[in-house]
């Protein structure tokens, strides 16, 4: 009885995680598995007469026929690159005033930047698509009304402008979440640091780099990996500003992807953009969680 | 004692399920997945009464509409017929029959047709759009050409009488406006890759080179056009580009209506639904005209058609056919298609109303150049005809080279198509 007892207790609270593996199991690793086999797959909806087992064919032609997949990953790197870039920057910036004692009405401002952040995505994209149509957008007016309207285009449309465009947008988007990240490892930063700096007459910029800086750098890496993750898989801004226009500018591979899978209908090739998508994470993430482990451990 | 609890437990809650079951064995909701929307569309308004009046002419009938824009309309289609699933009664544009009816989703109606007392009523050229390789998947419910929609009062001012009636004569009035009214441009387009408009477009110049997009030959599925009848198409476009709107390369169809309902540009070709901005269009709306296409060879327009079927997956085909074909009949439709709809029914466009109507009667003038979309999936076709059209006007590609390209991609095509 004795031994029983103590056996229920060893894997009693194990039962509380089966749902949970259930869960991850049934909408994680069932669907991702899923795809990794439908991307072996040569499947159309449109010619279903011709669905076979095709091994790696798919990915042989993405790899080595298709030349908009190239554009689309140069365009998914250069949009996740610039946008966390600035995401970061901005986030740095505006965490380092809101935990300025020189700023009023912090708390006021703490609020009103969590703004861009809980307007749902959609609304977003559709304002600013709004916002930058070239003749009666918002942006345009406003430009042409303080005397700027040299700098009035298309910024949607511009074989130029269009990526930027959208790297703007997502930024604007995002920064908050950065902010309110950083903001928290600010605040816990032990005030006698800057007071014995002080102490020993370093400068602003020093006491930034040598106290501010490593003080958030674990947490820094956190969140850039995260959106480093959220942005390279990110398919809802670019669809509703430019659906991957003009001409592939702002195709990146979750739209190339929802373009193979949902306007051609083929399934299979589709899947295997989302198996290189995954794959690609999970080795550019991995490769940096072991360099930053082994950096970190020095 | 609690497997005594349980049992008890589920025997109430069966006695308190039995009721809502039986009422539910008794009624069949038919579901319906279309985009009229009451809330924007008066013909959706007169949909939804002719619901609820099949409702109380059929008791025991439920019509549940769901209403999706076209867009996502489309992708809900494929993702339910995928798993499948899918709704009782299905509303399409033309060009997804041939798509539809190779991944299985909608039902062959041939029987239930050709049985059908109505369906002399509807032109033959209409129901070519409901059928593939000979079976009939659907009704058209509405066939609605386009036309050159113009302001008589840009035109005028311009030192223009009436429409252009050629290409060249387009161009030329096109440059005119821009060049003499402010902030108006003559003309406007669609070239975005993602929607369908563009191509609504693009494909009747092409035809009015004389050429068509594909033809049947000897069983097997032909590029219907030359590299000079595209480059023309493609000239076409560059020598009205400095009349449009300035960065609307990639416009869709939304951009390209509010640009003409609120005055930014002159003339574009567009359908008998713009009736719906009379209101945000104000007084300007009493100068819009319909006139044909200007020609060229010809002066063949898009003639499209809507089709309703019967879902593929469908617990309730003869409810749903039946229903279906009550809402196609002539009172019905002369309700469900009076304002920004046009109806399909030759005996519907007969009445009094709709002859008299001054907005509609262009429309129902050019129904004879209507031509409507070939029946073979588009979307690959639809996104290379606009690619290229924008690498022209983008200045990337010559028109001869985006017509060779252009060509090139069909032949490739069409290998799968054929297969």
């Amino acid at each position: 009885m004795k031994k029983k007892n103590s056996l229920l207790k060893i894997i009693g609270p194990y039962w509380y995680f089966v749902l949970l593996f259930l869960l991850v199991g049934f909408l994680m690793l069932y669907p991702l598995g899923s795809g990794i086999y439908l991307s072996l797959w040569r499947k159309n909806f449109l010619y279903p007469a011709r669905d076979s087992f095709v091994w790696f064919e798919n990915f042989f032609r993405l790899l080595f026929q298709d030349d908009v997949f190239w554009k689309a990953l140069k365009n998914s790197l250069v949009f996740t690159a610039g946008s966390v870039f600035f995401e970061y920057l901005a986030g740095l910036g505006s965490g380092l005033l809101l935990n300025s004692k020189y700023v009023p009405l912090k708390n006021f401002f703490r609020g009103v930047v969590l703004l861009p952040w809980v307007v749902p995505i959609a609304v977003n994209s559709l304002n600013w698509r709004w916002m930058l149509l070239p003749e009666y957008g918002f942006v345009n007016v406003m430009l042409t009304r303080i005397g700027l309207g040299s700098l009035a285009r298309g910024w949607l449309s511009s074989l130029t402008w269009a990526m930027p465009t959208v790297i703007f947008v997502n930024v604007w988007r995002s920064f908050p979440f950065f902010t309110i990240t950083i903001l928290a490892g600010l605040t816990l930063i032990p005030k006698e640091l800057y007071e014995a700096s002080e102490l020993d007459g370093a400068t602003r910029w020093q006491e930034f780099r040598f106290i501010t800086l490593p003080s958030i750098k674990k947490i820094s890496m956190v969140i850039i990996v995260l959106h480093v993750i959220w942005t390279f898989a990110n398919f809802d801004v670019i669809y509703l500003l430019t659906a991957g226009g003009p001409l592939n500018r702002t195709e990146v591979l979750p739209t190339y992807l929802y373009q193979q899978a949902f306007r051609f209908f083929d399934m299979g090739y589709a899947s295997s953009i989302g198996v290189f998508v995954f794959f690609f994470l999970l080795v550019t993430v991995g490769f940096y969680f072991t360099r930053f482990s082994s950096f970190s451990s020095q | 004692m609690y497997i005594q609890k349980l049992v008890v437990t589920l025997f109430m809650v069966g006695l308190l399920a039995l009721p809502g079951a039986a009422l539910s064995a008794r009624e069949i909701v038919l579901e319906v997945w279309q985009p009229f929307d009451p809330a924007t569309s008066v013909d959706a308004v007169a949909r939804e009464e002719l619901y609820r009046q099949y409702e109380q002419l059929n008791p025991g009938i439920k019509i549940k509409p769901s209403i999706l824009e076209y867009g996502d309309l489309h992708e809900k289609l494929v993702v339910a017929g995928a798993a499948r699933r899918g709704p009782d009664i299905v509303h399409m544009l033309g060009e997804w029959v041939p798509e539809f009816v190779r991944m299985g989703i909608i039902n062959d109606v041939t029987d239930q047709a050709m049985a059908w007392e109505d369906r002399e009523y509807f032109p033959q050229s209409t129901w070519d759009v409901a059928t593939q390789e000979d079976r009939i998947y659907g009704i058209p419910s509405i066939a609605s050409p386009r036309v050159l929609l113009y302001r008589e009062d840009y035109l005028k001012q311009a030192g223009f009488d009436g429409p252009p009636e050629s290409w060249e004569e387009m161009i030329e009035v096109a440059k005119r406006i821009t060049e003499s009214i402010p902030g108006v441009y003559g003309f406007a387009y669609c070239s975005s890759t993602k929607a369908i408009r563009g191509p609504q477009e693009f494909l009747p110049f092409l035809w009015q080179t004389g050429a068509e997009w594909v033809i049947y030959e000897n069983g097997e599925w032909k590029p219907g056009f030359t590299v000079a009848q595209a480059e023309e198409v493609f000239q076409l476009y560059l020598d009205l580009l400095p009349s449009t709107p300035s960065d609307s390369i990639g416009w869709e169809y939304l951009e390209m209506d509010n640009s003409f309902v609120v005055g930014q540009s002159a003339m574009c070709h567009n359908g008998s639904w713009m009736q719906i901005y009379a209101d945000r269009a104000g007084e300007a709306f009493q100068h819009w005209r319909g006139a044909p296409m200007p020609a060229n060879q010809n002066r063949a327009t898009y003639f499209e058609v809507k089709v309703d079927g019967v879902g593929a997956f469908s617990n309730h085909k003869e409810e749903a056919w039946k229903f279906l074909s009550w809402l196609m009949g002539k009172d019905q439709m002369a309700r469900h298609s009076r304002h920004d709809n046009l109806p399909s029914r030759t005996d519907v466009i007969a009445l009094p109303e709709f002859q008299e109507d001054e907005w509609k009667k262009p429309f129902f003038e050019v129904i004879a150049d209507g031509k409507s979309f070939p029946p073979i999936p588009m979307s690959e076709s639809n996104k290379a005809m606009m690619t290229k059209l924008q690498e022209v006007l983008c200045g990337q590609k010559t028109p001869f080279e985006a017509a060779e390209e252009l060509l090139a991609f069909l032949e490739n095509h069409l290998v799968l198509v054929n297969q």
